[in-house]
């Protein structure tokens, strides 16, 4: 069985007695020390499927396994980073980055220092280390974020758009520090995003989800397409754009769809 | 230099220039209606003869000693508002079954008016200590509670869930997240509360009490002594604005990391 898997999962939500459906059932294997990325149409359901691997949305229907056994609530196994910078503002970035170490009875102090300094230099925030987070710029306070996450040593590392706020030299800068660390981790990653390109760069495999009620629409294997080495030129080679191009498509006839099966809907 | 810059800062000097050209006008004012014999000196005595008998105050009735008395309710009430509404506001915003449970009371008893209170309350706790610092827990507590419940309600979800997906329980994240990240706003609705207190405290005072800001601003009145009565006054508003700057101070210093 597949390190982390989700079968037939589903979801939907009620309000006011009307149930929206946000998931149709659906199924997906991930393999250990693998990068997947889950692009689709913001609010499409995408977020939610990731939350329900992080034990943030419960799951009602189906089921998700981790290592062979079925998720309950969250816990450090499932390491989370959201869009807005949840660096804590009442601590230092190494403070911040100290955060879930504390909770760790298995580990002797001398070693949470040294797995602190080790993500502290491994972000490039080592210059930062005594600073408040709101003193150092947005970039910054993501990369404390994935700092802090990664030294409570999850098995899956769940990223939320963690990009998406960003400015476009600060993201691509993360991108190639994430293809970097990723390189050095192996971390079991799910990245959630809605940018095409940004999808195909960091991916071994790309899930594209339709609009809500999301389904898979289909999953593109990067690896087998452009390899296993990624860096800034990739993106300019010929194979890179044509895939981009590709996935772009499928997601426009997707758009075209929704929006004609909504505006049916509305009449 | 142009002074009304729309929605824009000044320079520090200048503000404190202008706050104390606003004071100065108003004490200019007062003078001159004073002395302008239009009102009577027992109704309106000039600023002079209230700061005279502030001194009288404190040298002819010792005055220090029942502003220390009436400090010291206001800040034994306020403790015990503080150290229940703390816990229990951060019980009733992390369960909503216990903010369901207190909420509709605690709303109800919030728009009671303190004053009405007091007659129920000297029936219960006597003329003493107890029912001053009854009439102040009154007056805060319920506020309170509430203020702290939203203050930490409205820490950011994804602060809640970082401190899951990083291993701490939820007792762990009230005390490492929730606490530290409503504090700031917790602080400042301290301030805000403590300045009621002062209110209740004085209502308190006038209605049962031999000792006490408001007992003495009260048995003055008696023999219309004007000046005296203001010169109490000022003095409440003296202690209010410096608790009112420790405060600030404090927080300035304990929440340094919100400078940028």
């Amino acid at each position: 069985m597949a390190f982390l898997s989700i079968q037939n999962v589903s979801k939907s939500f009620r309000t006011d007695d009307v149930e929206t459906e946000v998931l149709t059932p659906l199924s997906l294997d991930i393999g250990r020390g693998e990068l997947v990325t889950f692009l689709g149409p913001s609010g499409c359901g995408k977020t939610t499927l990731m939350r329900m691997v992080g034990g943030l949305e419960s799951i009602e229907a189906g089921q998700i396994t981790l290592d062979g056994k079925a998720l309950g609530p969250p816990d450090r196994r499932r390491g989370m980073v959201f869009q807005s910078y949840a660096a804590f503002p009442w601590l230092t970035v190494r403070g911040n980055i100290a955060f879930g170490l504390k909770y760790r009875t298995d580990l002797p102090n001398a070693e949470k220092t040294a797995i602190t300094d080790r993500y502290l230099d491994m972000v490039g925030l080592a210059g930062f280390a005594d600073q408040y987070t709101n003193r150092i710029s947005g970039g910054m306070r993501q990369r404390v974020a994935i700092a802090r996450t990664l030294a409570s040593d999850p098995d899956v590392l769940l990223m939320d758009e963690p990009f998406g706020a960003l400015d476009a030299l600060t993201r691509e800068h993360l991108q190639q520090q994430l293809l970097r660390i990723n390189a050095a981790e192996q971390k079991t990653t799910i990245f959630v995003t809605h940018d095409v390109e940004e999808a195909i760069l960091l991916a071994h495999r790309v899930v594209i989800f339709s609009a809500r009620p999301a389904q898979i629409l289909s999953v593109v294997d990067v690896g087998a397409r452009l390899g296993t080495q990624r860096d800034e030129a990739l993106r300019q080679s010929a194979a890179f754009q044509s895939l981009r191009n590709e996935i772009q498509d499928t997601i426009r006839i997707e758009y075209a769809r929704a929006r004609e099966a909504e505006e049916a809907h509305a009449v | 230099m142009r002074l009304l810059v729309f929605r824009t800062g000044l320079p520090r000097r200048t503000e404190l220039i202008l706050g104390l050209a606003g004071l100065f006008a108003f004490l200019g004012a007062w003078h001159l209606t004073a002395i302008s014999g239009l009102i009577k000196p027992q109704f309106l005595p000039t600023p002079w003869a209230v700061v005279e008998a502030f001194g009288r105050l404190f040298i002819e009735r010792n005055f220090a000693g029942d502003i220390a008395i009436s400090i010291g309710r206001v800040w034994a009430a306020f403790t015990l508002s503080v150290v229940i509404a703390l816990p229990l506001g951060l019980m009733m915003s992390s369960y909503r079954a216990v903010g369901a449970a207190l909420e509709p009371f605690v709303d109800f008893v919030r728009y009671l008016p303190v004053p009405a209170l007091v007659p129920l309350l000297i029936i219960w706790f006597g003329v003493g200590e107890a029912s001053k610092i009854a009439v102040l827990w009154m007056g805060t507590f319920f506020q309170l509670l509430l203020l702290v419940s939203d203050d930490t309600k409205r820490v950011p979800g994804e602060y809640v869930e970082s401190g899951f997906t990083l291993g701490a329980s939820q007792w762990q994240i009230m005390r490492d997240i929730i606490m530290p990240a409503a504090l700031p706003n917790i602080v400042d609705n301290l301030r805000i509360t403590l300045g009621w207190c002062w209110t209740y405290l004085i209502i308190a005072e006038i209605v049962a009490a031999s000792s006490g800001v408001g007992h003495v601003i009260w048995s003055l009145r008696r023999f219309v002594k004007t000046p005296e009565v203001m010169a109490g006054i000022v003095a409440i508003g003296i202690v209010g604005l410096l608790t009112d700057q420790a405060f600030r101070y404090a927080h300035r210093r304990w929440f340094r990391y919100q400078r940028r």
